[in-house]
């Protein structure tokens, strides 16, 4: 009886101790920064400032025209980038599935390339080779209809498109690689099944490979809204840290980092704060559509 | 399905991934063939001047063997103190990996095998974790670092990185999945806790590796928080130098930069081709089920 005894009062700490190097830096990066983040957001602007002032950026934030275009674009951006991406990466990997067996890790390795490369080497690639007068979509594509070649980054019809273009680029053959590991993933006996039931090949997808690949495709949605929202080293590169032609491809990093360029922490720190809200929305109906389909 | 069949439609599946696997690859080559060109030639049309006119191989006078030009001008450290940022940024990533395997593991062993108040609460917080980029929160974390004494080291880079809630989901996932036989033999004969967990590590170890990669991988890319901490030249990271050259104030000749964005793909390219088949059959393990 002792020893039971002695076996859960031990049971009761060990599980912390495995927590507790975790929950350390837990504290000291996250929780810590986020509690100063909110701390600032009350505070008035500029170096050294502690001067309380309430809601007052909040306030001011509601009435500033580039927050709100900064919001909406990064919200375009994202979904965006998520409703080009999933379809893609779903189709491409059901096409690597059907492709000769020999080839389909190499194929999936190019894929993966874009992925495996900084995002400033990648903004650079991307500019030089599909952007620009001379570039590949204007040379190949533009041109050759006789249209003037698009300036991608100055016309402020296509700065954010170019954006979500290079975010596709990036990210394709990486969700094509989760997408294609959930595939292998899949029982065989599911697809023997639905044969018995002579489903067509369309209905093997409908029916098995899409509700069976359900968590995956939430993972990908999920990161990529994470992903979207803090995207900086792209735009960073392309945009040199503006907002492009008319704010056209301001995103809420770029603003929050030209905020703190300028010594308004205050500000800077009640646009993270603002955001924080819509990721929760973000997990919860991430989460919410998860148990409905479990 | 015939076999015959098949054959057709692998031919076909090839043939329409054909123009995605060229839209991927083409960029990465014409870099690579970038570091041979001259500036004149780097910037004519692409359909023109895809190939450089000539390739030409130099001694390099630090390393015993012929390098083009502009890979001996960035070694030898004319635009940006290449070793040293090379090996910042190796440092940080690894051990950034090191640590968030090390601390998402231990985390994920307790939330999958044991049961305790407040489980429940920190598991969400643990997912939070996922949703809130850092990046939003660079200026607090920035002054924080600062107040640690950490600024300017490469530590202040690191640390903060090392908490990531994805890591805690995957491995709470994967600890799940442990045969529970496994942890009971160990804990019959005697073994401690830490002990079982120490014993049931090998046998993840695919998930260990593949989610150290994944993490390297991340911290190499990483870019706006290097760029708030570190400030001295020799303790840049390869992302911070790259746009450095690539800022076109500096005038660095396009080959250079095409050199140095060439360096800083090959460790996470190598990384990852070497542990793919790994990386892949434990991802497929764990999504579905």
């Amino acid at each position: 009886m002792a020893a039971a005894d002695q076996r859960t009062s031990r049971a009761r700490w060990t599980p912390f101790l495995f927590l507790l190097p975790f929950l350390f830096f837990f504290l000291l990066f996250w929780v810590i920064p986020l509690v100063g983040g909110i701390k600032m957001s009350l505070q008035a602007n500029g170096l050294g400032q502690a001067e309380y002032v309430g809601f007052a950026h909040y306030k001011a934030l509601a009435s500033d025209g580039r927050y709100v275009t900064a919001l909406r674009n990064s919200f375009t951006y994202t979904m965006g980038s998520i409703v080009v991406i999933v379809p893609l990466a779903l189709w491409l990997a059901h096409l690597l599935r059907a492709t000769y067996r020999r080839l389909r890790p190499v194929m999936t390795f190019a894929l993966l390339l874009p992925a495996l490369t900084p995002p400033s080497v990648l903004a650079v690639l991307f500019l030089m080779v599909f952007h620009g007068k001379n570039g590949l979509l204007n040379q190949l594509f533009v041109m050759p209809l006789g249209l003037e070649p698009v300036s991608w980054l100055k016309d402020p019809d296509f700065i954010l498109s170019g954006l979500v273009l290079q975010t596709v680029w990036r990210w394709t053959g990486f969700m094509t690689f989760f997408i294609l590991a959930g595939m292998e993933g899949i029982p065989r006996v599911y697809y023997e099944a639905a044969s018995l039931a002579t489903a067509s090949r369309w209905q093997h997808f409908w029916h098995v490979t899409l509700p069976q690949l359900w968590p995956v495709l939430l993972f990908v949605a999920v990161y990529l809204v994470v992903d979207g929202f803090s995207l900086f080293s792209g735009a960073f590169v392309l945009l040199g840290g503006s907002g492009g032609t008319a704010d056209a491809g301001l995103l809420t990093v770029t603003y929050v980092f030209q905020k703190t360029r300028f010594f308004e922490y205050g500000t800077a720190s009640a646009i993270s704060v603002s955001l924080l809200p819509l990721m929760t929305l973000a997990l919860w109906s991430a989460l919410f559509l998860r148990r409905r389909t479990a | 399905m015939s076999g015959q069949g098949k054959t057709v439609r692998g031919a076909l599946s090839l043939l329409l991934l054909g123009p995605f696997l060229m839209a991927v690859f083409v960029p990465f080559l014409w870099m690579v063939l970038g570091i041979f060109k001259t500036n004149a030639e780097f910037f004519q049309p692409l359909t023109r001047a895809f190939f450089p006119a000539h390739y030409e191989w130099q001694k390099a006078v630090c390393l015993p063997v012929a390098l083009p030009h502009n890979v001996v001008e960035l070694l030898e450290g004319k635009w940006v103190p290449f070793w040293d940022v090379f090996g910042n940024s190796l440092a940080i990533s690894l051990g950034q990996a090191f640590g968030a395997v090390t601390l998402s593991a231990m985390a994920g062993y307790a939330f999958a095998r044991f049961t305790f108040s407040g489980k429940r609460l920190l598991f969400v917080l643990a997912v939070a974790l996922i949703l809130v980029p850092r990046q939003l929160f660079v200026v607090p974390l920035f002054s924080w670092v600062n107040e640690l004494g950490l600024s300017d080291s490469l530590l202040g880079v690191m640390l903060p990185g090392v908490v990531t809630g994805l890591g805690v989901i995957y491995f709470t996932q994967v600890f799940r999945q442990v045969p529970e036989e496994y942890l009971q033999a160990a804990r019959v004969c005697g073994a401690a806790e830490l002990r079982v967990f120490l014993t049931v590590l090998p046998l993840v170890w695919p998930a260990l590796l593949s989610y150290g990669v994944i993490h390297f991988i991340l911290a190499w890319h990483e870019h706006l928080i290097p760029m708030l901490v570190l400030t001295s030249e020799t303790k840049q990271t390869l992302p911070l130098a790259l746009a450095k050259l690539y800022d076109v104030s500096q005038r660095t000749p396009q080959g250079v930069q095409m050199a140095a964005s060439t360096f800083a793909v090959i460790p996470t390219t190598v990384l990852f081709a070497v542990c793919h088949r790994k990386f892949k059959s434990s991802l497929s393990d764990m999504l579905v089920h």
